[in-house]
């Protein structure tokens, strides 16, 4: 089995007098996946992704980077991590390609005209090449900010809230460079407060609420672990509706004028279907409804969510 | 590239991008020196203001006034005898005044001690250079009327004799132009690499915070040398400046620059945003300017204020440029020079020290 990328054991991070910033939390980030850390603001993400960046010290606990103690040597393995910190400003007054053979230099990278071209092709700025970053939209800043962290060619990336504030189109044109940047072998530690995110690009998800971890595993997993069961809505069934299905066996709840029926295997929604649409009952309108990590949200830490974005 | 280089090349980028930068680095000390030069150089000037009103109808007064018309020093005009003084002085708001009273050539005549008053502003520099003027004229013209001499006289010269003042001056403005680019411009670049997340930036590359000090050492000094060049070559072409621009002078500003640019990361190290960046540059700045000696001669100055100047690290600055480019004294200037390395030297271990790029 491969070797953990990161190992997390016990870490605290405490702030005078009585704040717990991260409170204990354990995990482990398996080569080549997306790994998502997930919470409310203030949950204590942003704290841990930053331990494990080597730009803050923790107040006990084990953590290893790319088989190092990382609260020893981190200049050892700098050169094999890349970062996109949280609300990442790029230098107002270079252009992206500039300040990418900038950021190569400081990696003692070579890098050549063609090469900055490339990589400014893959993050889609190009056509910006000669802009000043200052002109530049939220959604190209943070594509010209992924373009630094992969300078490098890291084995490790971390990215820090990178679509906070952007636009639908310029989030999907981030999640697509996340894909590829899996595709080519490298881990990616992303943490996001927008859950269809994580939904989309993790393999893992950790689960943080005041410092603590609540809840890891894959999206589908904690779905089924943490989520309701899928189920069919029958929209403006009413009393009526519920009385004849149970009429007829199938047992059903009424949640205002709609009745739910939930199905115990996704697989049984064909079979669901066929026979509701068999009886003679009358609604509007009939859907299925899939559980999201925003229910398993809401279940877990009682957030509730403005926009997409999870709110304490 | 290398690092350093790297983020040397890309740092004058953005400065230079600034207009703001660009105006500091370059133009402002030409405008300086343009108006230091016009003000303190020997040509052109009007003299100084002086209305006299006479009540004297005697000879003596006219004599007055043609020995002070040809000191050079003043321009003068005549108040009508019929006004009350006081109360034009006052109206005016005149900095200068001369009331020759109307007993004055009788008073001359007869050998007794006549007065003439100075109306005007005393705490003025002018006022106190015209008082001694005038005082000298009237000895002059004692002199001339008792047909005796002064036992001894005092006639000028200096190191180098052909100097203008406007030359004794320049080092200072040197010294001045080196820390206001340099401290004020690390204060509030540090600030500016804190609140824009720009350090933290940094720290997640393998630029080494001292590696990160030295290209801002290595940017000012190219950026000072070359603007005091610019300046130099500009007030050379504009007035006849008789000091020079010699080794010991370019040593000086890159030891300058390294001490200001050390100082400014220090204080770097304690604000957080640019408004506090100014604020602490401001309070150690303008003292300094005005007490290390860059525009009078700090030895007339009480002795605690002498004391006050030699903790200032731009005393030992503007020293040394005082000792190469006005008296060739390489010796004293080398001892400056020794002073303000181990002084930056110290500023610079103590912000390396102090200055973290991490979040705590």
């Amino acid at each position: 089995m491969a070797e953990a990328v990161v190992r997390v054991k016990d870490l605290k991070k405490y702030y005078p007098p009585d704040v717990k910033a991260v409170d204990g939390v354990s995990f482990e980030i398996m080569p080549g996946r997306v790994f998502s850390i997930l919470g409310p603001n203030g949950a204590g993400k942003t704290t841990t992704v930053e331990i494990l960046e080597g730009l803050r010290t923790p107040t006990s606990g084990q953590i290893s980077v790319l088989g190092i103690d990382a609260t020893k040597d981190y200049s050892s393995i700098r050169r094999r991590v890349g970062v996109l910190p949280q609300n990442f400003e790029p230098f107002d007054l270079l252009n992206p390609a500039e300040a990418i053979a900038y950021w190569a230099d400081l990696f003692g990278q070579k890098m050549t005209k063609k090469d900055v071209e490339g990589r400014l092709e893959q993050v889609g700025l190009a056509h910006r090449k000669k802009s000043m970053a200052k002109n530049l939209s939220g959604g190209e800043k943070r594509k010209l900010g992924i373009a630094l962290s992969l300078v490098n060619n890291p084995e490790l990336l971390f990215l820090d809230e990178p679509t906070t504030g952007l636009d639908p189109r310029a989030r999907r044109d981030l999640w697509k460079l996340i894909e590829e940047t899996k595709k080519n072998g490298t881990t990616v530690v992303l943490t996001t407060h927008y859950l269809d995110e994580a939904e989309k690009l993790a393999d893992d998800v950790v689960i943080m609420h005041k410092g603590m971890m609540i809840a890891h595993d894959s999206p589908a997993q904690l779905i089924n672990k943490y989520g309701k069961r899928t189920a069919i809505v029958l929209v403006d069934a009413g009393s009526e509706g519920f009385k004849e299905l149970s009429r007829r066996g199938i047992s059903g709840v009424v949640d205002g004028d709609d009745v739910i029926v939930e199905v115990g295997d996704p697989s049984e929604l064909r079979v669901m279907f066929a026979k509701l649409s068999s009886i003679d009952v009358k609604y509007k309108e009939m859907y299925t409804r899939r559980q999201t990590l925003e229910d398993v949200f809401l279940g877990l830490i009682g957030s509730k969510m403005e926009e997409g974005v999870l709110q304490e | 590239m290398n690092k350093i280089l790297s983020d040397t090349v890309s740092f004058g980028r953005q400065y230079l991008r600034t207009k703001v930068g660009a105006f500091f680095a370059f133009i402002f000390p030409v405008l300086l020196i343009m108006l230091f030069g016009a003000i303190f150089s020997s040509g052109g000037g009007t003299g100084v203001s002086l209305p006299i009103q006479n009540l004297d109808s005697g000879p003596f007064s006219e004599i007055l006034i043609s020995t002070l018309n040809s000191t050079g020093y003043f321009e003068i005009s005549n108040i009508s005898t019929d006004i009350n003084i006081t109360d034009y002085v006052d109206d005016e708001s005149l900095p200068l005044a001369l009331r020759i009273p109307s007993d004055f050539s009788s008073d001359i005549s007869s050998n007794q001690t006549t007065i003439v008053q100075l109306y005007g502003d005393p705490t003025k520099s002018s006022y106190m250079v015209s008082y001694q003027i005038i005082k000298s004229a009237l000895d002059q013209m004692g002199y001339n009327i008792s047909g005796g001499a002064p036992l001894a006289d005092i006639t000028q010269s200096s190191g180098a004799d052909v100097l203008e003042p406007y030359d004794f001056l320049l080092p200072g403005f040197v010294g001045l132009t080196v820390m206001i680019n340099a401290m004020y411009f690390m204060t509030s670049t540090c600030a500016e690499h804190r609140s824009r997340g720009y350090f933290k930036l940094l720290a997640t590359t393998t630029l080494k915070k001292y590696e990160w000090l030295t290209s801002k050492f290595l940017f000012n000094s190219a950026m000072l040398i070359t603007s005091l060049l610019l300046t130099f070559a500009i007030a050379k072409m504009a007035f006849d400046l008789k000091a020079d621009i010699t080794l010991m002078t370019i040593a000086l500003v890159v030891v300058g620059t390294f001490m200001f640019t050390s100082l400014g990361m220090l204080f770097g190290t304690m604000v957080k945003d640019p408004e506090s960046a100014a604020a602490v540059s401001n309070i150690v700045g303008f003292p300094m300017m005005f007490l290390a000696g860059s525009f009078w001669d700090l030895s007339a100055a009480p002795l605690y204020l002498q004391v006050i100047a030699g903790a200032m690290p731009l005393t030992y600055l503007n020293n040394g440029l005082r000792d190469t480019m006005i008296y060739g004294n390489e010796t004293s200037a080398l001892v400056n020079l020794a002073i303000v390395f181990v002084l930056g030297l110290i500023f610079f271990v103590i912000a390396s020290r102090l200055m973290s790029w991490k979040e705590k």
